[in-house]
């Protein structure tokens, strides 16, 4: 038996997975990185369109603030998040941009003078401050009310991805490639590592750790169509939901991205929105105006996708053998803009559809793109019912989030998240030593080792690559942008037969060394219990709130479901996930549920709402002297590790 | 200071760098000596006077009393040139595929891309290889020929010495190998870039073809001069040049005095 | 799209080095055209209905994350954003990228190359206050033009084209090869890191590093993502060559 010892094992070789590693690795904790291919080419390399951080050094970015931040995130989450996790985000994230830039991300940068750029429809200059010159600048994106996303070109996850493996190269930080995951130690809530299997050789080995960090983005290959890497299969949250003992929340969170392309739903950024791109439908007229006019196109991503998916059932799509879509126009910007900033977008019209968008509209479809939920985790990142075991990024539900996020602050939320839980990573590694009995790794390895010669074994059964498909489609047709009890329902029923089937999967080809079908065999029935945490949790809740809309339920409910979901799968002979619940408490919240400004506001609002805003408004009025620092404190008081807690810099305002 | 002291001891060695600037240096030396050489050469097609005329100026004919001229000039700037071509053909042959094994990759390589401007490394290294031998006897001769270079004397020796196979072939691989060797200087050191470097690399591999086929072609017509003339010469080996016009001479001999 | 019934042929290296005595074969296989179809289409539905032991490495499909390059009809390129319309004849002849380790098929071992690769030209910014910067204050101004040439010079995606279309590289293992060359330039370009010319002579100054580079541009050509490899290839070597 194999085993390779490690003080902090993380799992996930991307942005998030990355950041955990480093600040373990320069506290001098040993920390070794799993990941499925080279760190560089994990998803989070996909992020074309930016980073959110307050930096607020663009002119159309000046006034904002960690508060405005919060306040943005807030609201697009549809006040669905942890209001600490926000609050430690958005404080956090400047310095994770600065940090950044110092290990050499080439954050594109204002320009002093005059500049042309395309605000709703129309061309508009616009005067970048002589003192801002050459200081990280922003765009505007969906659901922020400053220019916040903070961009390179359009390579912004590319470079950012890039910077941290070469910081954690330069750390000598060793990433173990071609691994998977397949299952977690742990024993009496304690996590002790992971059962890893080598894809080249197919050697099952284990790693053993004081703590272990699931890093493994997030779950979008269990939508037939979805902007997601082929990798994104959720293979690190399954895991953690196999222990029986982890949580997995918000499920049912899955986020639609407006403008996938036509079919294959490769992502054009939300910046060719942000900078002034338009949607219209078969007849060239802009509709968005019409369904929102005060964001337009730059509502939540949520509410234009299903502004747009109403549109399309008007029959006001553009119809092609694919099904109906709409169109985004980014011809206003012109060919130099597009060139420069948006030259991904254009390869991508150029390979993929063999158009110039230069000249020729853009075929879009909202499309699946995002997992809010994910490992529930405290605010630490730590599993809070199985210790030892982190979780960050996509395929976290830290919570910052809720029910839907912002575009822009999901990179953030990996580098932000792994400099912070990277500290108490390393501060469990250090208060923690590893006390393990061989013969716990021994059992953990034979279970794995036995369904593997299991499946190698059966010489009849299902095809893992079928499975799959029909998963997919179930999810994309039953478990979509809108929701309602009857296809909700017959997708529960469906998955769980799937899920039965699952358990005779077999292979036409029976090697155990590298072999794709053994790679599916072992991910598909994990996928399957994870699309099962999603329906599920989707059939039971019932209201409409961010991603997750319900068409029987078309209000925001917040008396009955201002609550997280939590899903276990604590039997494993179980065809079900098991629901909890965990209460969202108004009475801590720094900013009580309201309305969005956006999307239809038809909210039931929860009986302590108004209770906390009176008594927002009390503290308020006896600290009359309180500048907003002080007041956070008292609304919303959070624990950040020492190194995070200075107050940020801006231009023109120091540290106001 | 205790440091600098190893920074010292670990410095890498300067003589690649040193090697590399010499074998583009002599490269470049040797690709623009060849144009002016393939001009000189050529104006045997204007006629014999033009290239006796040529062969004199070269001797510095012009600098001396009776206008004989001072073959000990070609003979050093013949040693010049060969001591040229050693040193670049022995930077040139560390490039060479040493192995067969690195020949049998470099062909598989290049069967298998069809990459235009590696299989001009290649050519390259095939005429170099050729030209190591070719060149190394022309420049054999001149250098123990100095005072004979003339129109007939030439003529002579592209002919009744047999050297016109010789000649036809290192024309080929000098052409070939200059030009191209010119062009990958351009791309090697960045030269002549410009705004747009994809568009200049192309103009510049436009400038580099025209090139090869008008030295090719003055080449060619030269060597079919050379041979009508030594086919008409051909009982009369060994007997030198004599301009018609004494004229000249005088010409020649007031012009340098002056 | 008018001939979109094609019956497309493909030709594929098969090789698995983990099983003892597998010798590689050139398979053909047979795949029904479909609109707008890439080659990762196709090698998907050759593994899902004719053949599921096909190695093959796609992670964006996309074109972004470069883990698909491979020879397709003697080119290196991204296979994934490849359309098969590209092939009137209907022979795509597809070989795993020359110069890295075979792992099966047509997938190769590039991340052990690029961060072997990384670790030689020490891809990061050398800075000794990088870890001390007060992340509060008002980072660094950087000028905008620098920015954005420096990202110009980091949109490699370590796909490994560059490297199967040296001959040089082929023939000579030790050369550090266009992407090594690429990425130090990026931090030669970069204010932010204070290695000098020396520094940087002591990693590429030799014929395994800038001088080994033969000016064959095949980087050049085959680069799907258009880095500039020529002219930055020949600025090293103008800058290294000046080193005294
Ligand atoms: C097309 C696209 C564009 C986007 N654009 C933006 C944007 O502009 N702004 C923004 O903020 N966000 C954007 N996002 C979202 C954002 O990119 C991701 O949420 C984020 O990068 C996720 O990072 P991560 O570190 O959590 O995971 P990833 O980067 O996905 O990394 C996951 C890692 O886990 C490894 N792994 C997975 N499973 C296993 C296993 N079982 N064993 C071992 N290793 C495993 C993988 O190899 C990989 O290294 C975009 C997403 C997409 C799909
Ligand atoms: C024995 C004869 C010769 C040999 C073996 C030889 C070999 C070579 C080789 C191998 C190269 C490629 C170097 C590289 O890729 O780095 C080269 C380049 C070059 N050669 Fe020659 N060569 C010879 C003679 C000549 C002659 C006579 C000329 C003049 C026309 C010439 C001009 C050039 C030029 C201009 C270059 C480009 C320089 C460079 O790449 O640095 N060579 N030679
Ligand atoms: C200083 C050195 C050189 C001198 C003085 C010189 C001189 C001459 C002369 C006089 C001729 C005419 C034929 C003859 O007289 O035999 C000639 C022809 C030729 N030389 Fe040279 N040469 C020199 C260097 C070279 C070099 C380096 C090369 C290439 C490697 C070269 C290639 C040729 C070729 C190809 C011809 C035939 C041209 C033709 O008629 O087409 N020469 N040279
Ligand atoms: S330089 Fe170009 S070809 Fe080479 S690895 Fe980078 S992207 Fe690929
Ligand atoms: S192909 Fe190779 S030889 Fe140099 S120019 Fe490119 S690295
Ligand atoms: S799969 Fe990412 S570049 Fe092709």
């Amino acid at each position: 038996m194999k085993v390779v010892y490690t003080d902090s094992l993380i799992i996930g070789g991307g942005l998030a997975g990355l950041r955990v590693a480093i600040a373990a690795r320069q506290r001098g904790y040993d920390s070794i990185v799993l990941s499925l291919m080279p760190a560089k080419r994990s998803h989070s390399s996909a992020a074309q369109g930016g980073m959110q951080a307050s930096l607020g050094a663009s002119v159309k970015g000046e006034g904002d603030d960690e508060d405005v931040h919060f306040e943005d995130t807030v609201k697009g989450s549809d006040w669905g998040c942890d209001q600490d996790v926000a609050r430690m985000f958005v404080n956090t994230a400047p310095k994770a941009i600065r940090q950044l830039a110092a290990w050499g991300v080439p954050w594109s940068r204002v320009r002093r003078g005059n500049r042309e750029v395309v605000i709703n429809g129309e061309k508009v200059t616009i005067t970048e401050k002589n003192e801002a010159h050459g200081l990280i600048t922003a765009r505007d994106f969906g659901g922020t009310k400053k220019w916040r996303t903070c961009f390179t070109s359009d390579g912004t996850g590319h470079t950012m991805l890039y910077a941290m493996d070469n910081k954690a190269i330069e750390l000598g930080i060793p990433v173990h490639e071609r691994k998977e995951a397949i299952a977690l130690i742990h024993e009496d809530g304690v996590c002790y590592g992971a059962i890893v299997r080598d894809m080249i050789t197919g050697e099952l080995i284990a790693y053993v750790a004081r703590t272990t960090t699931v890093a493994t983005g997030g779950y979008g290959r269990l939508y037939s169509v979805t902007t997601n890497a082929v990798i994104s299969e959720g293979i690190g949250c399954a895991i953690a939901l196999e222990t029986g003992v982890a949580s997995l929340g918000n499920m049912e969170a899955v986020q639609f991205h407006p403008t996938a392309i036509v079919p294959v739903g490769i992502l054009t950024t939300e910046g060719c929105r942000g900078d002034g791109g338009l949607l219209l439908d078969k007849d060239g007229k802009r509709f968005m105006p019409d369904y929102e006019p005060e964001k337009k196109e730059l509502a939540s991503r949520d509410v234009v996708s299903r502004r747009m998916t109403e549109h399309i059932r008007k029959g006001k799509g553009v119809p092609s053998r694919y099904g109906d879509h709409l169109w985004l126009d980014i011809t206003l910007l012109g060919r130099a803009h597009i060139e420069k900033n948006l030259r991904e977008v254009k390869e991508i019209c150029e390979y993929f559809l063999g158009i110039d968008p230069v000249k020729e509209y853009i075929p879009v479809r909202p499309t699946q793109h995002y997992s809010m939920g994910g490992i529930r985790t405290g605010a630490t990142g730590e599993s809070p019912t199985l210790k030892g075991l982190f979780a960050a990024g996509e395929c976290a539900c830290w919570d910052m989030h809720g029910f839907n996020r912002l575009g822009g602050n999901s990179v953030a939320e990996t580098v932000v998240a792994g400099m912070i839980v990277g500290e108490y990573v390393a501060d469990y590694c250090q208060t923690n030593p590893l006390r393990i009995d061989t013969k716990l790794i021994e059992h953990f390895m034979d279970k794995e080792k036995n369904k593997i010669r299991a499946v190698l074994k059966r010489s009849k059964g299902e095809s893992p690559i079928a499975l799959k498909k029909e998963m997919q489609q179930i999810m994309m047709d039953k478990v979509g942008i809108f929701r309602n009890e009857a296809d909700l329902t017959q997708a529960v029923e469906e998955l769980k037969d799937l899920h039965q089937r699952s358990r005779n999967i077999f292979l036409r080809n029976k090697i155990s060394s590298s072999n794709p079908e053994l790679v599916e065999a072992i991910r598909v029935p994990k996928m399957i219990r994870l699309a099962q945490c999603v329906a599920y949790g989707a059939l039971l809740r019932k209201e409409s709130r961010g991603a997750h809309a319900r068409e029987d339920y078309p209000e925001r409910n917040d008396r009955d479901w201002l609550k997280r979901t939590l899903a276990y799968w604590k039997d494993e002979n179980e065809d079900l996930p098991q629901l909890e619940y965990e209460d969202l408490d108004v009475m801590k919240m720094e900013m009580p549920p309201g309305s969005r400004g956006y999307g239809a506001d038809n909210t039931i609002h929860h009986p302590d709402t108004e209770k906390r805003m009176a008594e927002i408004e009390d503290i308020r009025k006896a600290n009359p002297k309180a500048d907003r620092f002080e007041m956070q404190q008292l609304l919303n008081p959070i624990e950040l590790p020492e190194k995070f807690r200075g107050k940020n810099e801006r231009i023109g305002r120091g540290f106001n | 200071m205790e440091s600098l002291i190893v920074d010292e001891k670990i410095k890498k060695s300067r003589i690649p760098a040193r090697l590399d600037l010499i074998q583009s240096g002599t490269g470049l030396i040797l690709g623009l000596f060849m144009w002016v050489h393939m001009m000189l050469v050529g104006s045997i097609i204007l006629g014999k006077d033009a290239f006796y005329f040529v062969a004199k100026f070269m001797e510095l004919s012009f600098l001396h009393p009776t206008g004989e001229g001072y073959p000990a000039v070609v003979f050093f700037a013949v040693l010049g040139v060969f001591t040229l071509f050693i040193i670049h053909a022995a930077l040139g042959v560390r490039k060479f595929p040493i192995s067969w094994k690195q020949h049998a990759i470099l062909r598989q390589q290049m069967g298998m891309m069809k990459h235009s401007d590696t299989n001009l490394w290649y050519v390259q290294v095939v005429t170099g290889f050729i030209m190591f031998f070719l060149g190394s006897v022309h420049l054999y001769v001149m250098l123990t020929h100095p005072g004979q270079i003339d129109p007939y004397l030439s003529a002579n020796r592209v002919i009744n010495h047999n050297m016109w196979p010789l000649y036809l072939v290192l024309l080929f691989a000098v052409e070939f190998h200059g030009t191209i060797g010119l062009y990958r200087l351009c791309m090697k050191w960045g030269w002549f870039a410009g705004k747009n470097p994809v568009e200049s690399r192309k103009k510049l591999k436009r400038i580099k073809n025209r090139l090869a086929v008008f030295f090719l072609a003055v080449g060619l017509v030269a060597l079919l001069v050379f041979s009508v003339i030594g086919i008409r010469h051909k009982d009369r080996v060994g007997e030198p040049y004599k301009p018609q016009a004494a004229v000249e001479k005088t010409l020649l001999v007031s012009n340098s005095s002056s | 799209m008018s001939e979109k019934e094609r019956i497309l042929k493909f030709h594929i290296l098969r090789y698995n080095p983990q099983i003892k005595g597998d010798t590689p074969t050139m398979k053909i296989y047979e795949v029904q055209e479909a609109p707008g179809m890439t080659i990762f289409i196709a090698l998907n539905d050759i593994r899902e209905k004719q053949d599921p032991s096909l190695q093959f490495d796609f992670i964006c499909r996309a074109g972004i994350c470069g883990s698909c390059a491979m020879i397709i009809n003697g080119q290196p390129d991204l296979a994934c954003r490849t359309l098969t319309s590209k092939f009137p004849e209907g022979e795509i002849k597809l070989l795993p990228l020359p110069g890295f380790e075979l792992i099966g098929d047509l997938s190769v071992n590039t991340g052990k190359f690029m961060r072997a690769m990384s670790e030689r030209v020490e891809s990061w910014i050398h800075d000794q206050d990088a870890d001390n910067v007060d992340l509060d204050r008002l980072e660094e101004r950087m000028d905008p033009d620098v920015a954005d040439e420096i990202y110009e010079l980091e949109r490699c995606v370590e796909c490994g084209c560059c490297i199967s279309a040296c001959a040089t590289k082929r023939m000579r293992e030790g050369f550090l090869g266009a992407v090594g060359l690429m990425r130090l330039a990026r931090y030669a370009t970069d204010p932010r890191d204070k290695r000098s010319n020396e520094d940087f002579y002591e990693i590429i100054g030799d014929d395994d590093g800038v001088f080994g580079c033969m000016t064959l541009l095949g980087c050049q050509d085959y680069c799907p993502k258009d880095l500039p490899l020529q002219i930055q290839i020949a600025y090293l070597r103008r800058k290294m060559a000046m080193v005294r």
